[in-house]
C-alpha cells in the first residue's frame, strides 16, 4: 500500500518534479533569448550578452541574499537604500584619504563596506527577530532611514570619488575582465556558488529551509529560529555590500537616487526564479537566471524596434507573468 | 444476503460499481454503496483502504473512472462538491476548515452571508448560528471567535455549517478524530438526531467502538474493494478490525512486563507553565512508561511543552539527579529528551520536504562532514528507518505529506531517535492513525522501553494508555488530580479523576 | 537639483505658454516706473540675475520713452524688504522681485500688491503664491530647455543621427520632449530613439549600453539631464565607440559646466535654467504697461544654452549640485 495510492487526489509532488521546478526559469531564459534574436539580431552578439549580464550583476548578488531571507520566510526591502547607504560611505571613506597608500586605502575602504553591509543586515535581522517585528514593516522602516541617511550625507546632490588615481586603480573591478569574461560576471557566478554550498550542503541552509517551510516544525526540531532568520539577514547584508564593490566603481559616484526600487527587481528576480515568496524553497541558481531574466527583457525591449517608448513598462510586467506561468505549468507536469 | 433490518423505504443514493484509477494504481474498485434515509452507514477501513477517495466521489469533489450513482432512480454525475450539494450531499471534513479570526457566525454563513438591502445582516447571522448550534446540542456564543473555541467546539461549528445547506445525505469523515471521549458522546448524539429527521448518514471512522453504537450498517474496504457489508448489529469491534486488517489483530497491545522499581532519571518538581500547568510534579523511572491522560486542555501537551523549554516555565526539574533548565528545544534534546508534537503535520513534520530531509533535521550535526552534508550518509540512516520503523513507501524520495499518518508518525519516531534520547515524550502517538500502524507503533513504544529508555506517552485514548502504561497520571484544569497503577488502571477510574468526579490518588 | 524641483513645480502650474524674447512694440509715451529688487551678486547664478536684470534695465529704457526702471540689489532677506519699501516710497508702478528667499518677504510683496502696483515675482515662490500676493510669476524652463539642445544640434550636426534619452513619464519631460521636436524641425536630424533613464544614472547607463548595441552609428545623444549623462559617458568610454560625436544634457550642474568650460568634446554645450528669466519678468511688466496683452498667471521661459563661451559664467565650483 504505497502512499502515492493513498492520497492519490493531490497532485504526486515528489523531489523529480521539483527538478522540473527548478530548471523552469532556465527554459524561460532560453525562450527569451530566441526572442531576443528575432527582435534584433544584435542581442546575440557575444559584446551584447556580455554587457547585459555584467549589468544585472547588482540586482543579481543583492537578489542571493534575498533567497536566503525569502526562503527563511522574511523579506528585506531596505536593500535598495542599502546600497545607498553602504555605497555613500564607502565613498566618503575613499575620499577621507585617512590612509596615504591608495591600494591599501581601497582595501581598508572594501574591508569597511562588507563590514556595513553586514551590519545594516544585523540590524533588518535583530529588528524582525527579538524586536518581533513583521519583516515587511521592519525593512520598510530600515529602508526610509538607509535612504534618509544618503540624501543626508549628500546633502540632496551626489557623493563623487575624487581621488583620480584611486578611481583608475579601482575602475578594473567593474570594467576589467579575465580571460574575455568581465570581472562582474565572474563575481556573480563565484558568489552564487558559494550561496548554492552554503544553502543546499551545509547545516545552516538546510536550516534556512526548514524554518521558511514550517517554523513550528524547526523550533519543535530544536533549531534556533531567531539565529537562523537572523544571519540570513546578514547574509543579504553581506551581499549588498559585494554589489557595493562593483557599484562604486562603474560610476565613482552615489546619489539619493541610487538603488531606488531595487528592491523590488531584486524580490522579483528571486520570484522569477522559482523561490517561493512565501518561504520553505531557496533556488540559487533559479535566482541569478531571474535576475538575468529582468535584464535581458529590458534589453530586448530596448533592441526591438515594435515596442513604444510608453508600453515598455507593460511589456516587461506581461512578459515576467508569463514567464511565471511558463514555470508553474512545467511544475504542475 | 437480504435487508430486512434495514430501513424498508427507497434508497437515497446508490452507488454501483465505482472504480477509481490513478494512472495505473486502481484505488477503488467496483465498490457497490446504498444510502438509505434514517440510516448511518459507516464505512470502516486501513488507510488507502480507498475511503477517502469514495467519500469525494459521492460529494462530487472527483469524478468515478467507471461505475455510476443513482439518486431517486435516475443516474447522477457530479461536476463538482457545489452540484453534489445542490443535489442535497454535503460532508464534514476531518480537517476544521475554518477561518480562524471570524466569529462563528461569520464562518457558519461564510460565502452564503444574510443580508438586509446592500448590509450585512450580522443580527440575523447570529441568531441563526445560535440557534443552529443549539440544534446540535452545543452552546457556543456566535460571536466568538474561532480561533479561541476547543477543538470540539470548532467541530460543533463545522457541522452546523455544513447543515445550514438543505441536506438528504451528511457524510462524516473521521469526525472523532481529534475529540475526547465525553465530546465524541456529544457528537455521536447529533449523529442520532440527524438521522432521527430521515436524513442518511454516511460514518468514516477509525473507533470502532463508536462504529458499533452509532451505525445501522457497515461496510468494509480493503485495498480499494468492498469486503464486507453487513448489518452493525452482526458485527462485534474484533470482526470488524478483523475484516479491515485482513487478519486476527485481537492483540493490539504488546505483552510487556512490569517494569521493576527503578532509579528515577527525570524528577520534576512544582513546574508551572503559566496560563496551562500549575505545581505538577512527577518522577519518571528508567525503562518505564508513564502515561499522561486528561481531557483535551487539561494542560497536559502544555505541561510536556513547558519542560522541554518550547514554553516558558518554572518549576525545578531534575535529570539524572542534576537541575535542569531548558530554555529550548535544542537543548533539551542534546540532554537527551525528545518531545513528539501531538501536531504531526504542523509541528513535527516539513510536509513538503521529503523523508531525509524530515529524518535527519534534529541531528544534521551528526551528518556534517568538514563543511558540508553528507547526503550518503543521509540516506543510509534513510534506509535504516525505513527498516526499523516499517515506514512503508513505495519511493524514498517522495514528500512526508504523501506518507499515511501512520508512516508519518514512524516517520516522526524515527527522527527523534536519531539522537539516541534517553527519555521520549509522545503526545498522541496514534491519532488519526489506522489499526495496523497503531499496533506497530505501541511495539515500537515497547521497544523503546525495553532499551532501558523512559517514555511518557500524552493522550486521549483511554484504552492505549491502559494498554501499553506502567502508570497513569491524570491531568484536570492543568494541574496533576491522581495516578492510577495496577489493577486501578481501568476508563472508569481515570474518568472519574479527569472529570473531578473523584479527586486525590487513586493508587 | 533646486532648479530641477523648480522647473517641475512650474510646469505643473502653467501649462505650455509660449513666451516670445520681444514683447516691445508699442508706441505709447506712457509715465512708469518699475521696480526690481534682486539678490546681491553673492554667486554666479545671482550674478546672472543682477547681470540680466541691468542689461534689460537698459534696454527696456531705451524701448519705451516714458519707462523708469529702477534695479536695487540686497544682500539678505531684511535688507531686500527694506529696498521694496524705499521702492514703493519712490511711487513704482510695478514691481519685479526675485525675493532672497520668499517667506520673509511675503508681507513686504504683499504690501505692494495691496496698494493696487503690478507684482511681477521670479523664481522663487512664496507657500502662498496665488494672485493674492503677485500677478505675475515667472520661472525658468521646460520646453525651453528642450529646444535649445534640438536647436544646437540642428545647427552643428545638421544630419545628425540622435539617440534620446528621456526622464520620467511626466509632463515636464514630455514639454522637453516637445520643445526639442521644435528645435531640430525642418533639418535632417534624426530621432534614432527615445526611452526613459528616469534622471538616474545607473538606468542611464544600461539604456546607453543597449542603444551602442543597437545602432551602429550614433552620432549625437540628448540625454538633457546632467546626471544622467554621467551613465552616458561612461557606457560610450566602455564600448570604446568613437562614433559619438557629443552629448547634450542639461540643467548646469557643475561638473558638466566644467567640462563644457574645458572644451572637453564629448560635452561641448549645456543647457541652463535660466537667470535671465528675471529679464524676461521685467520684459513681461513692461508689456503689461505698454502693450495691449494682458499679463497675469505664470509664466515659463527660455533656456541658456552653455557654451564653451559662455560656461564660465555658470560655473559654480561651490555648489553642490
Amino acid at each position: 500500500m504505497s502512499s502515492v495510492a493513498t492520497e492519490p487526489a493531490k497532485a504526486p509532488k515528489t523531489s523529480k518534479d521539483w527538478d522540473m521546478a527548478a530548471i523552469a526559469p532556465f527554459i524561460a531564459l532560453a525562450l527569451l533569448l530566441v526572442l531576443g534574436y528575432f527582435a534584433n539580431p544584435n542581442f546575440v552578439s557575444v559584446a551584447n550578452i556580455l554587457n547585459v549580464i555584467t549589468r544585472s550583476a547588482f540586482i543579481a548578488i543583492i537578489a542571493l541574499g534575498a533567497t536566503y531571507v525569502i526562503s527563511s520566510g522574511g523579506l528585506d526591502l531596505s536593500v535598495g537604500s542599502m546600497v545607498a547607504f553602504v555605497a555613500s560611505l564607502m565613498i566618503l571613506f575613499l575620499n577621507s584619504g585617512t590612509i596615504a597608500d591608495p591600494t591599501l586605502l581601497l582595501i581598508a575602504g572594501m574591508g569597511l563596506t562588507i563590514a556595513m553591509g553586514a551590519a545594516c543586515g544585523l540590524a533588518n535581522g535583530l529588528i524582525t527577530t527579538i524586536g518581533r517585528i513583521e519583516p515587511f514593516i521592519a525593512t520598510l522602516g530600515t529602508m526610509g532611514i538607509y535612504r534618509g541617511l544618503t540624501t543626508w550625507l549628500s546633502q540632496g546632490g551626489a557623493i563623487t570619488l575624487r581621488d583620480r588615481e584611486l578611481q583608475a586603480l579601482y575602475r578594473p573591478v567593474y570594467f576589467g575582465s579575465v580571460g574575455g569574461i568581465p570581472v562582474p560576471i565572474i563575481i556573480i557566478f563565484v558568489t552564487a556558488a558559494i550561496c548554492a554550498f552554503v544553502l543546499y550542503r551545509t547545516r545552516y541552509g538546510r536550516h534556512v529551509v526548514a524554518v521558511g517551510s514550517n517554523e513550528d516544525v524547526a523550533r519543535y526540531s530544536g533549531i534556533s529560529v531567531n539565529r537562523v532568520r537572523t544571519v540570513a539577514y546578514v547574509i543579504q547584508g553581506l551581499c549588498v555590500a559585494v554589489a557595493v564593490l562593483l557599484y562604486v566603481p562603474r560610476l565613482g559616484s552615489t546619489s539619493a537616487t541610487t538603488g531606488i526600487l531595487w528592491e523590488l527587481q531584486a524580490i522579483t528576480a528571486v520570484v522569477v526564479g522559482g523561490t517561493a515568496l512565501r518561504g520553505g524553497v531557496g533556488r540559487i541558481w533559479g535566482t541569478v537566471c531571474g535576475a538575468f531574466i529582468l535584464e535581458i527583457v529590458g534589453n530586448i525591449m530596448l533592441l526591438s524596434n515594435f515596442v513604444s517608448e510608453y508600453l515598455i513598462g507593460a511589456i516587461q510586467g506581461a512578459i515576467i507573468i508569463i514567464a511565471m506561468l511558463v514555470q508553474r505549468s512545467l511544475m504542475r507536469k | 444476503m437480504t435487508e430486512p433490518e434495514t430501513s424498508p423505504l427507497a434508497p437515497l443514493l446508490e452507488a454501483v460499481g465505482l472504480s477509481k484509477t490513478f494512472g495505473i494504481v486502481e484505488v477503488l474498485k467496483d465498490v457497490n454503496l446504498t444510502v438509505r434515509p434514517g440510516e448511518v452507514h459507516a464505512i470502516i477501513g486501513e488507510n488507502g483502504a480507498g475511503k477517502s477517495t469514495l467519500m469525494k466521489i459521492l460529494a462530487g469533489n472527483q469524478p468515478p473512472t467507471r461505475g455510476e450513482m443513482r439518486m431517486d432512480g435516475e443516474v447522477v454525475s457530479f461536476s463538482g462538491p457545489v452540484d453534489a450539494e445542490n443535489r442535497g450531499i454535503v460532508l464534514v471534513h476531518q480537517e476544521i476548515l475554518l477561518a480562524p479570526d471570524l466569529t462563528v457566525a461569520q464562518n457558519i454563513y461564510l460565502g452564503r452571508e444574510l443580508h438586509k438591502g446592500i448590509f450585512i445582516d450580522d443580527r440575523a447571522m447570529n441568531e441563526g448560528a445560535a440557534s443552529a448550534i443549539r440544534d446540535l446540542g452545543g452552546d457556543i456564543d456566535p460571536n466568538a471567535i474561532v480561533s479561541r473555541l476547543s477543538i470540539a467546539q470548532r467541530q460543533i461549528v463545522q457541522i452546523a455549517r455544513v447543515l445550514l445547506v438543505p441536506h438528504r445525505i451528511v457524510i462524516f469523515d473521521e469526525p472523532t478524530a481529534s475529540l475526547t471521549p465525553h465530546e465524541t458522546e456529544a457528537l455521536l448524539k447529533v449523529i442520532k438526531d440527524i438521522r432521527a429527521k430521515g436524513v442518511g448518514v454516511l460514518y468514516i471512522s477509525h473507533r470502532l467502538p463508536e462504529v458499533k453504537e452509532i451505525a445501522d450498517r457497515v461496510t468494509v474496504l480493503r485495498d480499494g474493494r468492498l469486503v464486507a457489508s453487513h448489518p452493525a448489529s452482526e458485527l462485534e469491534p474484533a470482526d470488524m478490525a478483523r475484516l479491515m486488517v485482513g487478519r486476527d489483530v485481537a492483540k493490539l497491545y504488546p505483552d510487556r512486563q512490569a517494569a521493576a522499581a527503578r532509579e528515577a532519571v527525570l524528577q520534576v518538581a512544582h513546574l508551572n507553565v503559566p496560563g496551562y500547568a500549575q505545581d505538577a510534579s512527577f518522577e519518571l523511572r528508567k525503562g518505564e512508561i508513564l502515561g499522561f491522560a486528561g481531557l483535551v486542555g487539561a494542560g497536559r501537551t502544555e505541561l510536556m511543552e513547558g519542560l522541554v523549554g518550547l514554553r516558558p516555565s518554572r518549576g525545578a526539574v531534575r535529570l539524572n539527579g542534576r537541575p535542569v533548565d531548558f530554555r529550548d528545544v535544542h537543548t533539551s534534546l542534546k540532554a537527551g529528551i525528545a518531545y513528539l508534537s501531538e501536531d504531526r503535520k504542523g509541528k513535527g513534520l516539513l510536509l513538503s520536504k521529503d523523508l531525509r530531509v524530515n529524518l535527519t533535521l534534529s541531528s544534521l550535526g551528526k551528518f556534517v562532514g568538514a563543511l558540508q552534508i553528507d547526503r550518503k550518509r543521509e540516506s543510509e540512516a534513510l534506509d535504516q528507518a525505513i527498516r526499523d520503523f516499517d515506514i512503508r513507501t513505495g519511493r524514498k524520495d517522495i514528500l512526508a505529506g504523501q506518507l499515511s499518518g501512520g508512516n508519518q508518525q514512524k516517520l516522526l519516531l524515527a527522527k527523534m531517535m536519531m539522537l539516541d534520547p534517553s527519555i521520549v515524550i509522545i503526545d498522541e502517538p496514534t491519532r488519526g492513525i489506522d489499526i495496523g500502524n497503531k499496533e506497530q507503533i505501541y511495539k515500537f513504544i515497547a521497544r523503546l522501553a525495553e532499551e532501558g529508555r523512559s517514555i511518557i506517552v500524552v493522550s486521549s485514548e483511554m484504552p492505549e494508555l491502559i494498554g501499553i502504561c506502567d502508570r497513569i497520571l491524570v491531568m484536570r484544569s492543568g494541574r496533576i488530580v491522581g495516578e492510577v497503577t495496577g489493577e486501578h488502571m481501568n476508563e472508569n477510574e481515570i474518568v472519574q479523576l479527569a472529570t473531578g468526579v473523584k479527586t486525590g490518588e487513586a493508587a | 537639483m533646486r532648479r530641477r524641483t523648480f522647473g517641475m513645480a512650474a510646469a505643473a502650474l502653467a501649462a505650455s505658454v509660449a513666451v516670445g524674447p520681444s514683447l516691445g512694440w508699442a508706441q505709447e509715451e506712457k509715465k512708469v516706473t518699475i521696480g526690481v529688487s534682486i539678490p546681491a551678486a553673492d554667486h554666479g547664478w545671482t550674478a546672472g540675475v543682477v547681470f540680466h536684470a541691468e542689461r534689460v534695465a537698459k534696454l527696456l529704457m531705451q524701448e519705451h520713452k516714458g519707462l523708469n526702471v529702477i534695479v536695487k540689489t540686497s544682500p539678505d532677506p531684511a535688507s531686500q524688504a527694506n529696498a521694496v519699501q524705499d521702492l514703493a516710497v519712490q511711487g513704482i508702478d510695478g514691481l519685479v522681485i526675485l525675493p532672497t528667499d520668499p517667506d520673509p518677504l511675503v508681507n513686504a510683496i504683499q504690501q505692494v500688491k495691496d496698494s493696487g502696483k503690478f507684482v511681477a515675482l521670479v523664481d522663487r515662490a512664496p507657500s502662498n503664491n496665488d494672485n493674492s500676493v503677485r500677478d505675475l510669476y515667472v520661472a525658468g524652463n521646460n520646453p525651453a530647455l528642450g529646444q535649445v539642445a534640438g536647436e544646437y544640434i540642428k545647427k552643428t550636426t545638421p544630419n545628425a543621427q540622435v539617440v534620446v534619452i528621456r526622464g520620467l513619464p511626466i509632463p515636464i519631460d514630455q514639454q522637453r520632449q516637445d520643445g526639442f521636436d521644435k528645435g531640430i524641425a525642418g533639418s535632417g536630424v534624426k530621432i534614432l530613439e527615445r526611452q526613459y533613464g528616469n534622471w538616474n544614472r545607473d538606468d542611464a547607463f544600461r539604456v546607453m549600453q543597449d542603444y551602442l548595441t543597437k545602432y551602429p552609428k550614433i552620432d549625437v545623444v540628448w540625454c538633457q539631464d546632467d546626471d544622467m549623462a554621467v551613465g552616458v559617458l561612461e557606457a560610450i568610454q566602455q564600448a570604446k565607440r568613437t562614433d559619438i560625436q557629443y552629448v547634450v544634457a542639461g540643467a548646469g550642474s557643475k561638473d558638466m559646466v566644467k567640462r563644457v568650460m574645458d572644451g572637453d568634446k564629448m560635452i561641448p554645450v549645456d543647457v541652463l535654467y535660466p537667470p535671465s528669466m528675471v529679464a524676461t519678468a521685467m520684459q513681461l511688466t513692461a508689456a503689461h504697461f505698454y502693450d495691449q496683452v494682458p499679463v497675469s498667471g505664470e509664466y515659463i521661459l527660455d533656456a541658456t544654452l552653455v557654451t564653451k563661451e559662455n560656461a564660465k559664467d555658470f560655473y559654480f565650483p561651490d555648489s553642490p549640485f
